[in-house]
């Protein structure tokens, strides 16, 4: 991945985050949500936003946390609802886009 | 950000990866994907194209796929872990797609006849439709939604050549997720995209509509219906399958709370999820069906395979006394011959 790419994508990630008005609506909404915070939207998001922003957390717990998504959209559409510009379900997507071309700069390096 | 990258994407989507790039399919067993329609004679070229996908004509493949991913969960692999599962499987001697294709060989096949039924209530409503055969690709949505971006976008290309050399202008989509990939992500990466489509629930309930046609079923039942999250919030399809019930005779129709249905409907944790996470998707389905039940529906309507099978090997799991019909074939059964 070029350094460009990564900026692009770290950039549209943070900013939609910035967007969030932290309503936590989209808790409520997500399928997967039992309790732990990380298994929820918002918690998604927050993850990638500090992964990116400072570097916090393992890539193998982000994994794990945005991988556990169903893409099931259920929280975008109430974030929409609620007049937010912030995308939660297309941002969850755009970190997964982001965990591939660090797996592939990864592979890149090694061979 | 020195932490190493390695073995970050989870196995279950690196191995669909692979399939639909090296076989043109979910699950990578290579067979005759048209051989449902062996006895339909559809013609290749049309005015409306039918887009099969991969789902019902693999469903019965995917539960072996399932069940070999999990395994190797178990046998210390790790599902989400490891990269390359399927060069894993074959540096100790196994192919996980021959694992997929025998567990598949002994069961029955449920969803296969699904796509039968779509174009027998298409042909009883007096539309004609082609269908690629052989050739018809994999759309590859999976990949999309894995974050496999570059992948897709190439596939997506690949895919629309295929279709523009067969005339195709129309297409009219069965499996939710195909539809909604080939109606709104394929325009993002394909230059010059202009082909049209439509769900077939939106030319169903369209032409119900036009020529006042009451289907029946034989015994009266009581019915609740699960929107597919791809079908509901994605291309925004929800009132036409309830026009679809409703206009049913001896149907009697319950919902679950308004919070849970339509544009709201939960989602049923199958799909994706399953690859990685299996026990968090048992759980997600439960949580629905739980939903559904509550309706006091003897029978669950859906119109994907992918929420149909997971909602029938739920509803097993919970030994609830319900069945799991897919729209399209209820309502085949319920249409009489024009």
């Amino acid at each position: 991945m070029s350094d460009v790419d990564r900026a692009e994508l770290e950039k549209e990630i943070t900013e939609s985050v910035q967007r969030c008005w932290k309503c936590r609506m989209c808790v409520a909404m997500c399928p997967t949500y039992e309790g732990w915070f990380t298994q929820s939207t918002a918690g998604r998001l927050m993850a990638i936003n500090l992964y990116i922003k400072h570097g916090m957390g393992s890539l193998e717990d982000l994994s794990n946390i945005l991988y556990s998504c169903t893409t099931c959209r259920r929280c975008q559409d109430r974030c929409k609802e609620l007049s937010t510009d912030c995308r939660p379900a297309d941002t969850i997507l755009k970190a997964r886009q982001y965990l591939v071309r660090l797996e592939e700069a990864e592979r890149g390096k090694k061979s | 950000m020195s932490e190493s990258a390695k073995n970050i994407i989870p196995a279950g989507h690196l191995h669909i990866m692979e399939n639909v790039l090296d076989k043109d399919n979910l699950t990578g067993v290579s067979e005759d994907r048209a051989l449902w329609a062996k006895d339909l004679s559809l013609p290749k070229e049309a005015e409306y194209t039918f887009f099969a996908g991969c789902g019902y004509q693999q469903m019965k493949y995917v539960e072996g796929m399932m069940g070999a991913l999990k395994s190797a969960g178990k046998m210390g692999l790790g599902v989400g872990k490891v990269v390359g599962i399927t060069k894993a499987f074959k540096k100790v001697g196994v192919n996980l797609t021959n694992i997929t294709a025998k567990i598949a060989a002994a069961k029955d096949d449920p969803y296969t006849p699904i796509l039968v039924s779509t174009i027998n209530v298409l042909r009883k409503l007096g539309i004609e439709v082609g269908y690629l055969h052989e050739n018809e690709p994999c759309c590859g949505s999976p990949m999309y939604y894995a974050g496999f971006e570059r992948e897709y976008a190439g596939h997506a290309n690949k895919n629309y050549a295929i279709f523009r050399s067969f005339g195709v202008k129309r297409l009219i989509g069965l499996v939710p997720g195909c539809t909604s990939a080939l109606k709104h992500v394929y325009p993002r990466f394909v230059e010059g995209y202009d082909l049209e489509v439509q769900h077939v629930l939106e030319v169903v309930a369209g032409k119900l509509k036009e020529t006042g046609y009451r289907p029946k079923v034989k015994k009266e039942v009581k019915v609740t219906y699960h929107d597919p999250c791809q079908l509901s919030r994605y291309l925004q399809i929800i009132d036409e399958p309830r026009e679809i019930i409703n206009s049913i005779e001896g149907v009697e129709f319950v919902e679950p709370d308004q919070e849970q249905c339509g544009k709201w409907s939960t989602c049923c944790g199958g799909g994706g999820l399953e690859a990685t996470h299996p026990e968090l998707s048992e759980r997600v389905g439960m949580r629905r069906v739980e939903q559904l039940l509550e309706t006091g529906a003897s029978v669950i309507l859906s119109n994907c395979p992918a929420c149909d099978m997971q909602l029938a090997k739920t509803l097993r799991k919970m030994d609830a006394d319900v069945r799991v019909i897919d729209l399209m074939k209820f309502l085949d059964e319920a249409l009489e011959p024009k």
